[in-house]
């Protein structure tokens, strides 16, 4: 179910209920079932493959812990991770791997046949399977203990605000907050609230009402003049900014009110200098993911340059190859490697220059707009055309521009958003914890008259949710 | 707990309380506009002409160029997609709340559209038994939250748009682009005029309630920039004025070069400005 749908709507108070009138296991087994009760709303069939998910990674974990051989641990979290990628690879990648092989024979005059098969995504399986590989991987590495408690363990991997698009919740944050029960706290509560509130503005104010400015530009880029489509990957920029940092939100702030701490995923990206902080603000689970379990363990940058480039361009087109089975997806991943290359080569001159930081802040968010053309597309041919008319400049004019007020009012809501993140970084009197009852009080009833006048109320789904 | 539920009733109690406040704000700016529908609301129009259609009425009818022939006010109430059903409730507002015109033009193509714009003229509802009855008609669970939430009037293109023409007149809206060479190029295949039956139902009650108050109404087909590919004009026209009991004007082919057009179905306002110079001399703005 949607977060803004009213399914949920009736799920979240009901949950909440049952939640808060028990303790102990009672209430752990009200998250789980009320968990498997949220994903099953998608497709029950899917909940068989979650638990065996689950089973094999609590299963290897305590096995791990219990052998003493460094071989056989090794082979065990081979195990989990075979079995997690395989999972992955089959459902998320096995149409894209049989075509892409195709293709190739193909270019090569060989004309192999072949049926695709009809896969079903399950949603949420690149998060949950990322997930349960940290936890062995960190039982592993000895950095966590094995969790004995099956009913703790599956609470962990299927617990709803980000189970199905995150964030990445590792073990080592949440299993210790599941040892013990969580009693209601007001500020919490309202903290919590205040998140949430912010995540449905977002995304059903900013990003709904970006999504169909974009989704006309990017399916027909020919009809539009250069700045209409200018303008539509601009708009792009921020509709998934603020799809998935709202959806974030909202996890976050409905964890929060149940008394869990799921960190921040979002820390306002576009406001990044370089490419590294860019990757330490935006998607901040699954980049620190990608970090622990993939770059640094390649060998990060301690092998000299050639190595560490060889890491970096791995380490991101592996992350953007899980964003989605296409090479649209790989190539931005590509990209991303190489700005991050480039920063780090360039790093003596830019601390030369001293280049300004809005200057920066600028490039940073360009480049990253021309990695979102790729993300995008659904084909290299459409990523070209958009970069071709782009490039001519043929109509820079606004006259040119299609649904100019719809444009006019995305515009507004785009500024405000990015004046409410520049005043984020004016240092705070008070910390969240300080902020008054009144004054969240005036923010959420704010967050609920900006939802009614300028709320985009059209049931799109999350655009990680694909994902 | 019991300071959360406290709190959360407050917020409720601020949210309804700041809804009624502002819904009444935003209505008081919204009947200042200079935007047509808020015009027709507010009331006190003196125009002679009124012309009524969808983009193709927007675009066809240039209500500048026909005052400076005519000498007459004009006021056009077309909208992107309006529906005859949204127009026999616009026009019947008109009429109730403004002097009546001298003609109605009407464009007859809009008789196709479905009554989708109800969602929009939503923030007009609450001045219209007319629209609010057809909002809720199609959008019953909408209509019944905007009951409670009255702030979601206010949520609209419509409103949007009021505010951008608060302190000028949108009468020249129009296309002022050329139809591509890119969209020459594309063949434009044969196609029909699909007649609503609730269309023409809506035609022939908006007929009865202009003429029993002396207005007189035209009927006609605006131009085309292909019109050869409209297989059945001939038989929507006769289907219309058996229906009406009134002739189409059928200027189909009036629309001159494709400098004249933005794309297949819409002027530009060159075509437009040529388009209300035929009209003046074949006398459609003066009622016989």
């Amino acid at each position: 179910m949607l977060f803004h749908s009213f399914a949920f709507l009736v799920f979240l108070p009901a949950f909440m209920t049952f939640y808060w009138a028990t303790t102990g296991r009672a209430r752990l087994w009200v998250m789980l079932l009320g968990s498997l009760v949220f994903y099953a709303w998608w497709d029950w069939r899917f909940l068989f493959l979650l638990l065996f998910s689950s089973l094999v990674d609590y299963s290897i974990g305590i096995v791990m812990e219990n052998e003493g051989d460094p071989l056989r641990r090794h082979r065990l979290v081979v195990m989990s991770v075979v079995v997690n990628l395989g999972l992955l690879g089959f459902f998320k990648y096995f149409n894209f791997f049989v075509a892409s092989a195709a293709q190739m024979f193909t270019a090569l005059g060989l004309h192999p046949s072949y049926n695709a098969l009809r896969i079903v995504l399950p949603v949420g399986i690149s998060f949950y399977v990322f997930k349960t590989m940290s936890y062995t991987i960190d039982v592993y590495r000895r950095t966590e203990q094995a969790e004995r408690d099956l009913l703790k363990f599956t609470t962990f991997v299927v617990f709803f605000p980000e189970l199905v698009a995150g964030p990445i919740v590792r073990a080592s944050r949440l299993l210790p907050q599941l040892q013990h029960d969580h009693p209601f706290d007001y500020q919490r509560t309202l903290s919590g609230l205040t998140l949430v509130m912010s995540g449905y503005v977002r995304k059903v104010v900013i990003a709904d009402t970006l999504a169909p400015l974009v989704d006309v530009r990017f399916a027909h880029p020919e009809a539009h003049s250069a700045l209409s489509l200018l303008i539509g990957v601009y708009f792009y920029a921020f509709q998934i900014y603020c799809d998935f940092s709202g959806y974030s939100s909202i996890a976050i702030g409905v964890a929060r009110i149940l008394g869990f701490d799921f960190g921040i995923n979002f820390d306002r990206p576009y406001f990044s200098r370089s490419f590294s902080e860019f990757w330490s603000r935006w998607h901040i689970s699954l980049s620190s993911w990608l970090r622990d379990y993939l770059y640094i363990p390649l060998g990060g940058n301690r092998g000299g340059a050639l190595a560490t480039a060889r890491n970096l361009m791995l380490t991101m087109t592996l992350g953007g190859l899980w964003h989605g089975a296409s090479w649209t997806f790989v190539a931005w991943g590509v990209l991303h490697g190489v700005y991050l290359m480039l920063q780090r080569l360039l790093a003596p001159l830019n601390r030369r220059l001293r280049i300004p930081s809005v200057v920066l802040i600028l490039l940073v968010f360009h480049l990253t707009c021309l990695g979102w053309i790729f993300f995008r597309s659904q084909s290299f041919a459409q990523a070209w055309s958009i970069l071709r008319r782009i490039g001519e400049m043929r109509d820079m004019s606004f006259a040119g521009v299609e649904q100019k007020l719809l444009v006019l009012k995305a515009s507004m809501l785009v500024a405000v958003l990015l004046l409410f993140e520049a005043i984020g970084f004016v240092p705070k009197r008070a910390t969240v914890a300080e902020v008054s009852p009144a004054r969240r009080l005036a923010f959420t009833a704010a967050c609920l008259w900006t939802l009614l006048l300028f709320g985009t109320f059209s049931g799109n789904s999350f655009i990680y949710f694909q994902f | 707990m019991r300071r959360t539920a406290v709190w959360v009733a407050a917020l409720i109690a601020i949210v309804f309380a700041g809804d009624r406040v502002m819904a009444v704000l935003l209505d008081g700016a919204l009947l200042r506009s200079q935007f047509r529908f808020s015009r027709v609301y507010r009331g006190g129009n003196d125009a002679a002409i009124v012309i009524m259609g969808d983009s193709r009425g927007v675009h066809s009818f240039y209500a500048p160029a026909i005052e400076q022939l005519t000498g007459q006010r004009v006021l056009n109430l077309s909208y992107n997609s309006m529906s005859s059903r949204i127009g026999e409730a616009v026009l019947a507002d008109y009429v109730d709340r403004n002097p009546p015109p001298r003609i109605v033009l009407i464009e007859i193509t809009h008789l196709i559209v479905a009554s989708d714009l109800a969602t929009e003229l939503r923030t007009y509802a609450h001045h219209s038994a007319r629209l609010r009855a057809l909002y809720a008609e199609t959008h019953p669970r909408a209509a019944r939250l905007g009951e409670v939430f009255r702030l979601l009037a206010y949520n609209s293109e419509f409103f949007f748009r009021a505010m951008v023409y608060l302190r000028r007149s949108d009468q020249d809206w129009i296309n002022r682009s050329t139809i591509t060479s890119e969209l020459l190029a594309t063949p434009a295949g044969d196609w029909q005029l699909a007649i609503r039956p609730e269309s023409l139902d809506a035609l022939e009650r908006t007929i009865r309630t202009l003429r029993v108050r002396g207005i007189t109404v035209r009927l006609l087909i605006a131009p085309y920039q292909a019109p050869g590919h409209i297989t059945n004009i001939p038989e929507v026209m006769r289907t219309v004025t058996k229906r009406v009991r009134l002739p189409v004007l059928n200027y189909i082919s009036a629309g001159g070069p494709v400098e004249n057009f933005a794309d297949r179905v819409h002027m530009n306002q060159r075509g437009a400005e040529r388009f209300m110079r035929r009209l003046a001399a074949d006398g459609v703005f003066e009622p016989h």
